[in-house]
């Protein structure tokens, strides 16, 4: 197939092709929810997901999509399907004014990581840990520390066995992010040029 | 004689980032996954600037503006090595290329931070914070293929042919001691023994082997001497640029 | 980058005969509200449906998006053009993988999606099928193009569903870059030499009227989409968003002393409406439905990248791995 692109030459397309065979959802991956930090002292805050094979790879994918402008001081991913999410609420009720005190019991006792979402439409925040024997008692250690001034409007509960994070030697991999300038509106000033061309047509 | 020798090297390092950051942004858009299509562009965005930043630095001893070395020179005056000029091929060619080319890149900028050159020790501090995840990236890769029975064998093809063209990255530059004596770089040779060394410990976590290493290398790059690739790359790099060198863009 | 004017099916109040009542009048009650909406929320069957196809057809154009443009990555003249088309195109195919992932919270996977597309059964924005002859085309897309697409997304980003709103905030922010780097090329050629003038000047005439398309048909001929409007999926209307861009851009084409080929185009200063020449809507139809310039090429090479990378994937795929709908 000719084409305008001369990288779409060299694909070398069959001028007609019949019609693809169904795909498959064999080729669909596992999702990974992503959380960054972006300045000192802020908590990872949830910016999307990746699809990857497994953790490792989510990280590397999630370092170039979600952290290739600005500067990001850390990030942490975990398979989608390690999240535990508790109900939602409207906006103005929290959700731990709703939670009822936990029956099941695990044997033992995990750590998990605490997320809240404090208005529908915006991100998940970490804002800690919580110890537990189970999902639902976690949930009632973490309103015991965590159940603040603002109302919650959902939760998720990660295992932190389950979260993994770049370390502080991988943060250097974000060093040069800030000065590349040309992924930035602002290395586009023009109004100089504007300015002369018009007044050279006056 | 120093400068020369300096420049040589400026020359073949900023040539090889910028031949290679190209060919690796065809990918852009045409990946084989949404989320490795970005990553692999972010990683030709920084060869480029790398390049820009090299030719930059022979702009400050002399030579002329990057745009014009870049877009105006032809094939026998560039000193990249060879590799660099293939096409892309399918993507595992790519990904061995990158694997082997990135981690040469790793090894220069670490031994680069201890020029005496400041201003070369400086770009190589900065750019192996990028190389440190080119190389993260590189190493997921051929973990992933390297251990898949869907991918081996072909992975493994691309290490057995890529070796003599990866080789020749260590091409050895005719002004090399002056470099080496005034504590300027510490010589290719070094170089391609640590490179060995991180190839050797990548490899030893996949099913693939190691490939000969006894290879010939494919050298005539650092001295100007290309495949019939590169000089239909630089057309078509210049092709928006050579309709007016003078005119800004 | 994104058209308005994505056809949507007729929706009638019919179609939600089915529904809880109870249910659908506090869903209504909490857009009312100016709430958004998250996945896990109940919602009509229809409103899932609508924003499926909406928020699909937004993600096939940014991919399909990234190739007129791509055209011209290997050529863009200069490094610090080169620098930014790379990372411009990288966008447009982060915006794929942000919105694809927005429309998987309401429960179609990625791969579902693109191969609906490869096969022809999905739309994107209709501009994308016409090709980039000249540098100066792909410069146009990056300044004109994106701008119509923002002014869609703005209108957008104030919708009702969370997922798709988070993923609008994240892009928009990006396509700032894109207008000041498309502007910025624009002014370059349009002030520069003759020849650079000439050559804008002509895409400035290629691209006119797929432009006026790309914002969709005039109100009065579109389909009904009351309930979509209700329910704060669709946002603004295409004469709304198309008069926008006239009032934002034409006068910042007209002081480049670029000509835009319709004699017609003006403000009624009344108004405040701009009028403009019937832009063979018939054209537009053809195209959409597949007899365009390009249709042809952009789907085949969608499908050539995806036959080349499915060995990847494959070798990717652990036979363990099961796929969860994204979250958030
Ligand atoms: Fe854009
Ligand atoms: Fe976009």
């Amino acid at each position: 197939m000719e084409s305008l692109d001369p990288r779409v030459g060299r694909l070398g397309i069959p001028e007609n092709w019949g019609t693809l065979e169904p795909k498959s959802n064999l080729d669909q991956l596992e999702t990974f929810e992503v959380f960054s930090i972006m300045k000192e002292n802020k908590p990872f805050t949830h910016v999307g997901i990746v699809h990857a094979p497994d953790e490792e790879m989510a990280l590397v994918f999630a370092k170039e999509q979600y952290g290739r402008r600005d500067s990001t001081l850390a990030m942490c991913i975990a398979n989608s399907s390690n999240v535990l999410v508790s109900p939602f609420t409207d906006n103005n009720q929290n959700l731990y004014d709703f939670l009822e005190p936990s029956k099941a019991l695990e044997d033992s006792v995990s750590e998990y990581q605490v997320f809240h979402l404090y208005k529908r439409g915006k991100q998940h925040q970490h804002v800690g840990e919580a110890e537990g024997k189970g999902y639902e008692d976690a949930l009632n250690r973490a309103k015991e520390q965590y159940d603040g001034s603002k109302p919650v409007l959902n939760i998720w509960l990660i295992k932190s066995e389950h979260l993994l994070s770049t370390d502080e030697e991988d943060a250097q991999i974000w060093a040069t992010t800030p000065e590349k300038k040309f992924r930035e509106a602002t290395d586009y000033r023009a109004a100089d040029k504007i300015k002369r061309f018009k007044q050279e047509k006056a | 004689m120093k400068n020369e020798a300096i420049k040589e090297l400026l020359y073949k390092m900023a040539d090889d980032q910028l031949v290679l950051g190209h060919r690796n942004s065809e990918w852009n858009g045409l990946g084989p996954i949404l989320e490795e299509d970005i990553a692999f562009s972010s990683m030709a965005q920084d060869k480029i600037g790398q390049s820009l930043e090299f030719y930059s630095i022979l702009n400050e001893m002399g030579e002329k503006d990057p745009d014009t070395i870049a877009f105006t020179r032809k094939a026998d005056k560039f000193k990249c090595c060879q590799y660099v000029e293939h096409p892309i091929g399918e993507y595992d060619f790519s990904l061995v290329r990158h694997f082997f080319f990135d981690y040469a890149d790793y090894h220069r900028f670490e031994l680069l931070k201890n020029s005496k050159v400041e201003r070369i020790a400086m770009a190589a501090k900065k750019f192996q914070s990028e190389s440190k995840y080119h190389i993260m990236h590189a190493n997921a890769w051929m973990k992933q293929l390297g251990n898949s029975d869907v991918s081996i064998e072909r992975m493994q093809n691309c290490l057995n042919e890529g070796i003599a063209l990866a080789l020749g990255i260590f091409e050895p530059s005719p002004m090399e001691n002056v470099l080496i004596e005034e504590g300027v770089f510490e010589g290719e040779k070094k170089l391609s023994e640590r490179w060995l060394s991180s190839i050797q410990s990548i490899l030893s976590k996949t099913e693939l082997s190691m490939p000969d290493i006894s290879t010939a290398p494919i050298n005539g790059g650092r001295q100007g001497k290309h495949t019939p690739h590169l000089q239909p790359l630089l057309d078509e790099m210049s092709e928006v640029f050579s309709i007016d060198p003078e005119a800004e863009w | 980058m994104y058209g308005g004017g994505n056809s949507f099916e007729d929706v009638y109040d019919k179609e939600l005969k089915h529904e809880d009542p109870e249910q659908l009048a506090e869903f209504e009650a909490r857009i009312e509200r100016g709430e958004k909406i998250e996945s896990t929320d109940w919602m009509p069957e229809l409103y899932r449906t609508q924003l499926i196809r909406m928020i699909e057809q937004h993600a096939h154009s940014e991919i399909i998006g990234s190739l007129p443009e791509g055209t011209w990555i290997t050529r863009a003249p200069g490094f610090k053009r080169k620098l930014a088309l790379m990372a411009k195109v990288q966008d447009e195919v982060g915006h794929a993988q942000l919105l694809y992932a927005a429309a998987e919270t309401l429960g179609k996977s990625r791969e579902d999606m693109i191969t609906d597309l490869i096969n022809g059964k999905s739309k994107y924005s209709n501009i994308f099928n016409y090709p980039a002859f000249t540098w100066a085309d792909s410069c146009f897309i990056s300044w004109l193009v994106d701008a119509g697409a923002i002014v869609n997304q703005i209108a957008n980003s104030k919708g009702s569903y969370a997922p798709y709103c988070r993923a609008l905030e994240r892009i928009c922010a990006e396509e700032a870059f894109h207008l000041k780097y498309g502007h910025h090329c624009v002014i370059h050629l349009a002030t520069g030499s003759p020849v650079q003038r000439q050559m804008m000047q002509e895409a400035v005439n290629r691209w006119w009227k797929p432009m006026v398309h790309f914002f969709g048909p005039p109100d009065k001929d579109s389909v009904h989409t009351r309930i979509l409007m209700k329910w704060k999926v669709k946002m603004a209307s295409n004469d709304e968003c198309r008069n926008q861009f006239f009032d934002m851009y034409v006068p910042k084409i007209w002081e480049l002393g670029l000509e835009i080929p319709d004699p017609n185009l003006k403000k009624d200063p009344e108004t405040g409406i701009w009028n403009y020449s019937d832009p063979d809507w018939s054209e537009f139809k053809r195209v959409i439905n597949g007899d365009g310039p390009c249709n042809k090429e952009r789907l085949a090479v969608r499908r050539i990248a995806e036959e080349r990378g499915l060995w990847v994937r494959q070798a990717l795929k652990s036979p363990k791995a099961t796929y969860t709908t994204p979250l958030a």
